[in-house]
């Protein structure tokens, strides 16, 4: 037997699944609340180790030039800060949307590190390594990205759609079948004898405008950042307003329905995996190409994984991955800075941005908790109210 | 005291919009084969999930062994030696049919005196007694993935003679098996009842009733019609309380009148994913304004017949609609050529759950103008189509067309559909179990509505498993059969029981 449980007498607990329970706002709320139990758990975290979590917090928004640092070096400032984290927080845009994409058609693309490789390194050999100027080099540089990213993707769906191969294999398999193979013409064709990456690409391909000066200051300046912000809506828009949209959705939710009102199920799979692959191969130039200027041989980008995160913190919406993708750019960044003013190995930080995606992904478990405590409420009040009516009865 | 191992007294077990148990009284002695007979539909999985604990009753009594009883869980039944051997097996693949069977009871020995583990070597040999014993033989160290589904079956029901079950409630034990294996079915069943075990046997076939059984109670629509001595009653008398002597309602039905011809279906071939053939050289004819309703038990190749003239399944054989052949075509160009389609999935295949009503409503048509220009949608048009079937077919939702289709009433789902593909204006409508799980109300407006389409001079194909509604709507009843069309007759020329007859490939023409 259960125990009978007293689900009206505690007041906190009611006020915490009124809020949290409003179906309404779950999808902001929820991964809201995530958050908030996960920098909790960094806190305990820090307090072990005998720092102060608030200072640590500061200061990992004083690294990724959201609140002023105390002093800053020659040339320096707030805005400079802000500028490298955005050139971080550019390619985690484009990944974590290509996630959405896929995910709304209930594909759950995993290789987005493998879409992102091909069309830098394509990028990088054909256009980083020539001498074009940056009028044309650039918008080159982006059409690459979108092709190169757009044409793996489809690969892994048409696998799918052709030999019902699971998209998550395949995806895996190809992204250290690429990693291998463009790792091997770096290292033949194209390796810098210092740095052991790929020779540096030309500052006039890349995408990011590198140690610019500007008001007396020395920055970068993300161009691609001018692109993820409306790529955010366009997604939103391709998904909520379009033909393309309507059919991926319905592919998604339920492929026997979208079977029987004559959608082409096989021809909308590849399609996602073409706009997924297409995002990822965007995240990849500006990350190649933008944030770094070289590849280095061997290395699958961890933003490639994370980014399946950052897609679920923001409840794979296009919108709410804008704000996850700040949050987690925000820490990982802020990170270096961190450890610095209170003293702590930099995998500290690393560890607090773990505890985010970790408490994240536990967004359904914590829905599901919500709406079977609403429920118990529910009965509770049922329950004394029956009691009450057959009380007035005697 | 009485000598009934099981009673349930007057048990009602109501869901919203239908009463699946009605006052139903069922009294079984130890010993005996107890089958439980009915049409799909007829409350005979409900009335015996609740002896298994698996629902509550709303009313009534359970008494097992004289003792009342209130059957809270499977677990709690188990405790009461009843098992039950479901359906859908609920075993676990990759382990072994030992590792299945002690699931959740694993007997504990110490390894080297004191690591905690599973006497698995123990067991083997246990089950192999066990199953010698019963004449169930397995292979105990075999995974379930690499036995079949026969084999699978016995080590569901060992399973429950492990857990020293003595109430066995068998759920349709014979739909996945061959003639050969239901033959050996039967012949365990007897041997578990000759050792001393009660068996209830839930079925629709009556040869298996006739074969084992010593009482069948028939449900019809969750009543309980009656309880018969299977020795001396008749498979007809049977068939008839089965499928229900008296009509309740009679729909208002004009004379036909027959158009031209409209879909024409010759020598069509069907075969499943595992190359079975479920249906086999169909052919028949349907005329504008004509209902063609065929009747048959489920699973005897329906529902791939109407899967395949809409073409969501591969076929081979000829079909033509309005003279031009469509057998090529895709799901799409056929519905464009005049084919609306009611599945009989209304949840899984016709509808999207967690769209609106709104988009649901044009779940054909959202490529069209006005619903889609240039590849942008125009959530308007939406809005406004929905909000005028929802008028015209008075379908109930919360907020209109943009209530979620998942939060509205199964009626309201049906009716949703029943709208869509209506107005599509179809020359041809296909109508599989359409008032499946509704009740009364939904029912008759449903069928006014297919009666109105015939009327208008649709070609109507109706696939139903109530031969009720076959009876009442049907201008020509075509039967199937494991996969055949056993006969083909105008509806007034066969009457129910020659048609239940048929339905059970015991006539033949």
């Amino acid at each position: 037997m259960k125990k009978p449980k007293n689900a009206l007498k505690n007041p906190f607990r009611r006020g915490f699944i009124a809020i949290l329970g409003n179906e309404k706002y779950q999808g902001f709320t929820i991964p809201l609340f995530a958050i908030i139990l996960s920098l909790l758990a960094a806190s305990l975290l820090l307090l072990s180790l005998g720092k102060n979590p608030l200072i640590a917090f500061r200061s990992l928004l004083q690294g990724s030039g959201l609140l002023p640092k105390a002093s800053y070096a020659a040339k320096k400032n707030i805005l400079t800060d802000f500028m490298s984290m955005l050139n971080i927080l550019t390619p985690m845009i484009f990944a974590a949307l290509a996630v959405a994409v896929a995910l709304k058609a209930g594909l759950f693309n995993i290789g987005i590190s493998g879409q992102m490789l091909v069309p830098g390194f394509i990028a990088s050999i054909t256009v980083g390594y020539s001498k074009l100027p940056a009028a044309a080099a650039l918008p080159l540089v982006l059409i690459i990205g979108i092709m190169g990213g757009a044409a793996v993707g489809s690969l892994i769906g048409w696998l799918k759609h052709r030999f019902n191969i699971n998209e998550v294999v395949s995806s895996i398999m190809l992204n250290y079948i690429f990693s291998y193979i463009i790792s091997y013409f770096i290292n033949t064709n194209y390796i810098d004898a210092v740095s052991r990456q790929s020779r540096y690409i030309s500052a006039n391909t890349r995408l990011t405008l590198a140690n610019i000066e500007l008001f007396g200051l020395k920055m970068d300046i993300p161009l691609g950042f001018i692109l993820a912000v409306p790529a955010a809506f366009l997604v939103k828009f391709l998904m909520d307003k379009t033909r393309v949209g309507y059919e991926l959705k319905v592919v998604g939710l339920n492929k026997k329905a979208a079977q029987y009102a004559g959608i082409n199920v096989g021809k909308n799979i590849v399609m996602a995996m073409a706009i997924s692959g297409a995002l990822a191969g965007l995240a990849g130039v500006t990350y190649y190409l933008g944030n770094f200027n070289s590849i280095q041989p061997r290395v699958l980008s961890s933003l490639g994984f994370d980014s399946i995160a950052v897609c679920l913190l923001g409840n794979s919406h296009p919108i709410g991955i804008l704000f996850s993708s700040l949050l987690i750019t925000v820490i990982s960044k802020g990170s270096n800075y961190m450890s610095s003013t209170i003293n702590v190995p930099q995998e500290i930080s690393q560890l607090i941005t773990g505890l985010i995606l970790l408490f994240s992904a536990c967004g359904a478990y914590i829905k599901h908790r919500v709406s079977l405590a609403k429920d118990e409420i529910r009965d509770e009040k049922l329950r004394l109210k029956q009691e009450n009516e057959e009380g007035d009865r005697v | 005291m009485n000598d009934y191992i099981v009673e349930m007294r007057h048990i009602t077990k109501r869901f919203p919009g239908i009463v699946a148990n009605d006052d139903v009284s069922i009294s079984i002695k130890k010993g005996e084969i107890y089958a439980i007979l009915g049409e799909n539909g007829a409350g005979k999985s409900t009335l015996m999930s609740m002896l298994f604990g698996m629902y509550e009753p709303d009313e009534g009594e359970i008494f097992i062994r004289g003792k009342r009883e209130s059957i809270s869980s499977p677990a709690y039944a188990a405790k009461l030696n009843i098992g039950m051997v479901h359906q859908h097996f609920k075993l676990v693949q990759n382990y072994t049919i030992t590792e299945n069977i002690i699931l959740g009871m694993e007997p504990k020995s110490r390894f080297l005196g004191f690591l905690p583990s599973v006497d698995v070597k123990g067991t083997n040999k246990k089950i192999a007694e066990l199953s010698k014993r019963y004449g169930l033989e397995v292979d105990p160290k075999k995974k379930i993935e690499e036995i079949g589904v026969s084999t699978q079956q016995r080590v569901e029901i060992l399973k429950m003679l492990y857990r020293e079950a003595e109430i066995l409630i068998f759920d349709e034990p014979t739909a996945v098996l061959t003639p050969q294996e239901i033959e050996f079915l039967l012949e365990i069943i007897r041997e578990l009842r000759n050792s001393g075990k009660t068996i209830i046997l839930i079925t629709h076939k009556l040869e298996e009733i006739k074969k084992v059984a010593d009482r069948c109670a028939i449900l019809c629509r969750g009543k309980l019609v009656d309880v018969l001595d299977v020795k001396t009653t008749s498979t007809k008398t049977m068939a008839n309380l089965m499928v229900g002597r008296e009509i309740n309602f009679r729909t208002e039905k004009t004379e036909a009148n027959f158009g031209e011809k409209v879909l024409s279906v010759s020598g069509l071939d069907v075969r499943n994913d595992d190359g079975v053939s479920v249906v086999k050289d169909v052919s028949f004819d349907i005329k504008a304004g004509e209902i063609f309703a065929v009747a048959g038990v489920s699973g005897n190749g329906q529902e791939e017949l109407a899967d395949a003239i809409a073409g969501l399944i591969k076929s081979s054989g000829s079909i033509s609609l309005k003279g031009a052949d469509i057998s090529e075509m895709t799901v799409r160009e056929r519905s464009e050529m005049g084919i609306s389609y009611i599945p009989q999935d209304r949840q899984e295949v016709g509808l999207v759950l967690d769209f609106s009503l709104g988009e649901n409503l044009a779940l054909k048509d959202y490529y069209k103008e006005p619903f889609c220009k240039n590849g942008i949608l125009h959530h308007k048009a939406f809005l406004i189509h929905g909000q005028k079937l929802i008028d015209e077919y008075d379908i109930r939702s919360g907020q209109g067309a943009k209530t979620q289709v998942r939060s509205m009433s199964g009626g309201n789902q049906q009716k949703a559909i029943v709208a869509r593909e209506i107005i599509s204006d179809s020359a041809l409508m296909i109508f599989v179990q359409p008032t499946r799980g509704l009740d009364i109300g939904a029912i008759e407006n449903i069928h006014r509505q297919i009666l109105s389409e015939r009327d208008k001079g649709k070609a109507i194909l109706l696939i139903s498993l109530e031969l009720e509604e076959i009876i009442s709507l049907a201008d020509t009843i075509g039967v199937m059969y494991s996969g055949e069309m056993q006969t083909i007759a105008a509806a007034g020329s066969l009457t129910s029981n020659q048609v239940g007859e048929f339905m059970m490939g015991v006539r033949s023409v």
